[in-house]
């Protein structure tokens, strides 16, 4: 192994996030400070902000949870993934399953497009229909805007790919940190970074509830990962396992100590953060009492609800701007889609309605963002009982600050054909959605209302200069509009 | 005939050419600009009658028995001797011709051979050393002998002046050890060899290594045959009856299973290797529980084929788990169909994608020593597209569990049909008219249309198999599970060569893959234990089965209730990992894994076991050892294989240590310590750490006369502190 120097290191990270890397041979020490300014005004701010990634492990069906309503689109995805009328091994929803959860904009799409939630998904069609929630459609890694002809021109150069498309680890990564499997810089990590200095706390800018996920790794903000029970302890340093208190010192002392061997110095690393932080994030926890009820048996509920009780504590725990992960796994239905997807559409909608209730309670609706996200979308085509790995899908947005009640982004056509016919043009096989919105731009217009200034979102997304203005592709806008920016 | 080298070159006759046939093969001055060294041979040399004499004694020194014929067919396709024929093609990695082992010197296999052979390699040589190549040349019988890399060639008359390669310096190793001309093993070079080849050490396996050497040992273990199967083990614990338990719809059993067969199992070397492998070809008992009857017995069984082709090909190990029930299950094979024009459907894609990104060629085309090959941007080259996937789909489609077997009853409301046991054991089925009949073309082979299923398979697991990328894709992995997370290329280019080619010239000798892991120089050197980078951490299945081997854990009552130990419900006691219960087939971590916000991170060093190490898991890794470690696991139903639900039955031991030995010294502080760094550390814990954890326990040591549960807890405090410091859970 060949290891920088950690100096080498910082200085990259600085100047990959003021977004001078490219230049760094160059770069004016006036452009430089210039970007330090900026970064240092934009979380002056004494309000308090968070950003809640829901992650749904897998790969969600795109077309089963966020569902083509309206007749003439209805009409193909179900001849689509029926399998032939009345088949046994249909994976379309019946249309009068949907209309509970239907969707109630408040500008009609063009087109007369309508969609409908999942049927088990009541709660977050509420939301939705009440303006704490938001649809964006299509959404999925992108280096550049990218037609089909581009896509499949070969020409990797003029017209890069994400990489690894289709691969779960790879598109997870990728859509948490621009990068395939080995990356170790995220965006919601280099939002804490911005956001590091503000806290009190350092340590909890960054909480992942999902184990580690480079979503939440900066280049100098870690991620602090707590169980969805708290805080774990080592009952040795507690319990009478030692019995004598010296000894339990001792044993203390020895699973911290600093090691000239790097994979045992990072491993005790993360021992002295743990208890260090343990004590601190119970008592936190423990002080916050929540009326909203959550729901049981739910595992993406359980972790939300600590998030909220962490959001309760912001003050004792000394934070003011704060980037959470979450997850719920079982999403991979290349069998059983209509009889699993159902459960885990539960499972989000009563996780997702339960923390914006817990939110108001807690007075801070307006300024706690949730949105999810997934390894990609699927297949529109059915395999016979589930559907295959895909690109792009569609996501929601939920919280007080969204400008909910709307769709962002681009209905795509419903297709699987492979003509040269405008509606063949969204999809690279079997209803594979060519994304019409990058994860960069959503994830930009996130950054944008947690307060990370224009001139940082380069540092923090790096492929975001394909888009926007600057881009010249305003057709692919930074700030999607989802967010009230005030 | 010559050696041709840059020492020698006055001396070589005029018509020289080289020892074979390549078209790659580079002007002999090229070769002696570039300071290369090979051997060549004139074709004006003596007959080759005495060759076999030679041949058959070193082959049969190193074990084999092949013919000489054999022999120069793998010279001249081993990819170890890129080197001599100096082709550009691949590049060579520099450390690929490191000119000895720890094992074993070039000059002691040479000095060796001169004993042992004195007809071919008679008097006493010097060494010369060219390039990387050490070798010896005898003027009286016109014969070379060298060693490169671990390889040994041999070259003169009797092989027909041409170069061949009769084994690996390790072949040797025992012969020459047994010779008396190198230094006999330490306990603990032969205790840091054994936590690497299985899980434990004990006094009886380091005797046992320091007087056979590593190499026969190790031979020996894998040509043990297979314990108890997992699925026999499984019916003998009563697990196999249609009763009131509805075993058929447990994973406990699964469980109880897997864990007695890493912690009990009396075959551990083919245990451990089945275990790294099942990170490799990964099913999980909990995501197949709800897609069959009987997942428990799914999973022994594919335990069971791990093991059985653990040492074996890795051909046959492809094929048996593609079509095993519980992979059908896990990666949708099961009830996957053929296209329908008329619908719209498709061949479910899961397996044909996990197959190629997993289980054999990975994402990256790679080069022999692992790294990645590039385009003309630097860009990594991918090894398939996602057409290649939607064609392969097709091959697995057709397949079922065999469900025309008798089914039973539950005899529990509401009376679920139960599918036969032995549905979970026997082969997917193929239902040809459920078969794509359409042309299936991937990663550059075309099976016609209409090709029957049995023979669509063959085409695309050879296809699989003879991809350059298996070697190298699987052995890292295999040296990261065994041995270390980041190794050298030339160590990997090593492996890959090993698997791609045994000393037979066989491909996908899984056995001598594992041997050449641990066997090599970067995992036996003394380089690694003072190096700061080098070693793995121990996953924490490992840890625990180490501890149960360790202190001989057994049952007090037959059975052997451990449960999966990723406990969600209860995440303060969760070991975080369980044998056979990776979350997804990802595994429990990645290969290619770095650990963010790390000096590894600026490096690009990957730890894959680091990716389930966190604030959370590194307390309940230290409670869950608590937990068993002065009186074991305990259960409040020991008497009985089933789960008791609701049982209000207190809670006593059933799956003990025997800590007889260690309670003999435990008043010892310094010999205790003594003792478990070398059983459980190999001796790597450092002096200070020894006096450290000395110093700590000497706050209460225990005298003679106090009591046995004194005694007991306070080895049980010992064992905490070895097993929870950085020194032990960093593997060397």
């Amino acid at each position: 192994m060949h290891f920088l120097k950690p100096e080498t290191h910082t200085r990259r990270a600085f100047l990959r996030r003021s977004g001078h890397l490219a230049i760094a041979g160059t770069a004016s020490p006036f452009a430089m400070s210039l970007a330090a300014m900026s970064e240092a005004a934009a979380f002056n701010a004494t309000d308090y902000k968070a950003l809640v990634c829901v992650f749904l492990l897998g790969g969600n069906d795109y077309a089963n949870t966020v569902v083509a309503y309206d007749d003439a689109n209805y009409g193909k995805y179900n001849a689509i993934r029926a399998a032939g009328a009345g088949s046994a091994s249909s994976i379309a929803l019946p249309k009068t399953s949907l209309a509970a959860t239907r969707l109630e904009p408040r500008t009609a799409l063009a087109g007369g497009r309508q969609y409908a939630l999942h049927p088990s998904m009541p709660g977050l069609t509420k939301l939705f229909n009440d303006g704490a929630a938001a649809v964006q459609l299509n959404v999925g890694p992108l280096v550049v805007p990218l037609t089909k002809v581009q896509y499949y021109s070969g020409n990797t150069t003029k017209y890069p790919l994400p990489p690894k498309l289709f691969s779960h680890n790879d598109q997870q990564s990728v859509w948490q940190s621009s990068s395939p499997e080995g990356s170790t810089i995220g965006w919601g990590g280099n939002i804490g970074d911005l956001a590091l200095s503000g806290n009190t706390n350092s340590l909890f800018t960054c909480i992942s509830l999902a184990g580690n996920s480079v979503y939440l790794a900066g280049d100098q903000a870690l991620q602090y990962q707590c169980s969805p029970s708290g805080a774990v302890s080592a009952k040795a340093l507690k319990n009478p396992f030692f019995y004598e208190p010296v000894m339990r010192s001792a044993f203390a002392e020895l699973i911290q100590q600093s090691s000239s061997h790097v994979l045992e110095n990072e491993y005790n690393k993360v021992t002295r953060r743990a208890i260090a932080a343990e004590a601190q994030v119970s008592s936190g926890i423990a002080g916050v009492t929540l009326k909203t009820p959550f729901p049981s048996g739910n595992s993406l509920a359980g972790q939300l609800k600590v998030v909220a009780q962490l959001i309760g504590a912001r003050e004792k725990l000394g934070n003011k701007r704060q980037v959470f992960m979450v997850q719920l796994g079982g999403f991979d239905l290349h069998d059983n889609l209509i009889s699993k997807q159902p459960g885990l559409m539960q499972q989000v909608s009563e996780a997702l309605s339960a923390f914006y209730s817990a939110t108001v309670e807690l007075g801070v609706a307006s300024s706690v963002t949730s949105f999810t996200a997934s390894d990609f979308g699927r297949t529109l085509t059915s395999n016979g009982d589930g559907s295959d790995h895909g690109w792009g899908g569609h996501h929601l947005v939920v919280g007080g600050a969204v400008n909910g009640k709307s769709f962002y982004g681009t209905p795509p056509p419903i297709s699987v054909g492979s003509t040269g016919a405008p509606d063949d043009q969204w999809h690279v096989g079997q209803g594979r959605l060519l994304p019409t919105t990058s994860v960069d731009q959503y994830a930009a217009t996130l950054a944008q209302w947690f307060g990370v200034a224009p001139t940082e979102l380069g540092g923090v997304l790096p492929n975001l200069r394909n888009f926007g203005e600057e881009g010249g592709r305003p057709d692919y806008p930074v700030n999607l509009g989802f967010l009230r920016t005030v | 005939m010559k050696m041709y080298s840059t020492k020698e070159a006055q001396s070589t006759p005029a018509v020289v050419t080289p020892c074979m046939a390549s078209e790659a093969r580079p002007a002999p001055n090229k070769l002696h600009e570039s300071n290369e060294s090979a051997f060549y041979s004139s074709d004006d040399a003596y007959s080759p009658a005495s060759w076999s004499v030679v041949s058959v004694a070193l082959l049969a020194a190193c074990g084999g028995g092949g013919a000489p014929e054999e022999m120069t067919n793998i010279g001249a396709t081993s990819p170890a001797y890129q080197p001599l024929l100096g082709s550009s093609s691949q590049p060579v990695p520099s450390q690929l011709a490191a000119t000895s082992t720890a094992l074993l010197t070039a000059d002691e296999l040479m000095n060796w051979a001169e004993g042992a052979f004195s007809v071919y390699f008679p008097g006493r040589s010097s060494t010369q050393i060219s390039g990387s190549l050490a070798y010896r040349f005898y003027s009286q019988t016109g014969n070379y002998i060298g060693v490169l890399g671990s390889d040994v060639l041999v070259l003169g008359p009797p092989t027909d002046n041409k170069v061949i390669t009769v084994g690996k310096l390790f072949d040797f190793a025992d012969q020459v050890a047994a010779s008396g001309n190198v230094q006999k093993l330490t306990a603990e070079e032969a205790a840091r060899f054994l936590l690497q080849a299985q899980f434990s050490s004990s006094d009886a396996e380091i005797a046992a290594v320091r007087q056979k050497g590593f190499s026969t040992w190790l031979d020996e273990q894998h040509n043990l045959s297979r314990s108890q199967s997992a699925w026999d083990w499984l019916v003998a614990q009563g697990y196999s009856a249609v009763d009131i338990n509805e075993y058929f719809f447990s994973t406990y059993p699964g469980d109880f299973a897997s864990w007695y067969q890493i912690m009990g199992a009396p075959d551990p070397v083919r245990q451990r290797a089945a275990l790294a492998l099942s990170e490799f070809f990964v099913v999980s008992l909990g995501g197949v529980s709800d897609s069959m009857n009987w997942a428990s017995f799914g999973v022994a069984r594919y335990w069971d084929i791990l093991c059985t082709h653990a040492f074996g090909n890795y051909r046959s190990l492809l094929e048996d788990i593609s079509l095993s029930p519980v992979m059908g299950a896990y990666l949708n094979t099961k009830g996957n169909r053929k296209e329908d024009p008329a619908s719209g459907r498709v061949p479910d894609e899961n397996y044909a994608r996990e197959v190629m990104q997993l289980f054999s060629i990975g994402l990256n085309q790679l080069n022999l020593d692992g790294t990645p090959k590039l385009n003309g941007a630097g860009q990594p080259l991918d090894s398939y597209t996602q057409a290649d996937v939607s064609n392969l789909a097709r091959v697995f489609t057709g397949y079922d569990i065999d469900n025309t077997l008798a089914r039973s009853v539950s005899p529990k409301p509401p009376y679920f049909q139960i599918n036969n046991i032995e549905a979970a054991r026997i082969p997917m089925l193929l239902d040809p008219r459920q078969h794509s009949p359409l042309e299936k073309s991937f990663l550059g082979v075309t099976i016609p249309a209409n090709t029957p299923g049995q023979e669509s398979l063959k085409i695309a697991l050879d296809t699989l198999f003879n991809h350059p990328n298996v070697g190298p894709f699987l052995g890292r992995q295999m040296i990261q599970r065994l041995v270390t997370s980041n190794p050298s290329p030339a160590y990997v280019a090593r492996v890959a060569s090993a698997f791609n080619s045994n000393t037979k010239g066989v491909r996908g000798d899984l056995g001598h893959m594992f041997k050449t892991i641990l066997l090599d120089e970067e995992a036996r050197g003394a380089a690694g234990l003072t190096s700061p980078t080098f070693g793995k951490l121990r996953e924490p299945m490992v840890r625990i089965a180490q501890w149960g081997r360790t202190f001989k854990i057994r049952s007090l009552y037959g059975y052997w209730k451990i449960f999966n130990a990723i406990n969600s419900n209860n995440v303060q006691d969760s070991l975080a990992q369980s044998p056979l219960q990776a979350p997804s087939v990802f595994n429990f971590f990645r290969p290619g894994y770095v650990p963010p916000s790390s000096v590894l991170a600026s490096s690009k060093a990957t730890a894959p076991e680091f990716q389930i190490v966190n604030e959370s898991t590194t307390s309940s890794y230290i409670n869950y050892l608590q937990g068993i470690v002065a009186l074991g696991f305990g259960s409040t139903d020991p008497s009985v294989p089933q789960i008791v639900q609701g049982s209000t039955a207190p809670y006593v031991p059933m799956l003990v240590p025997d800590y007889s030995v260690e309670l003999g010294i435990v008043h010892d502080t310094e010999a205790l310590i003594k003792r478990l760094n070398l059983l459980l550390c190999a001796g790597q814990l450092s002096a200070s750490t020894q006096q450290f954890i000395a110093k700590a326990l000497a706050i209460d040591r225990p005298t003679i006369e106090k009591s046995a549960d004194f005694k007991r807890y306070h080895l049980a405090r010992a064992i905490l502190f070895v097993m929870c410091s950085a020194e032990y859970l960093v593997q060397k």
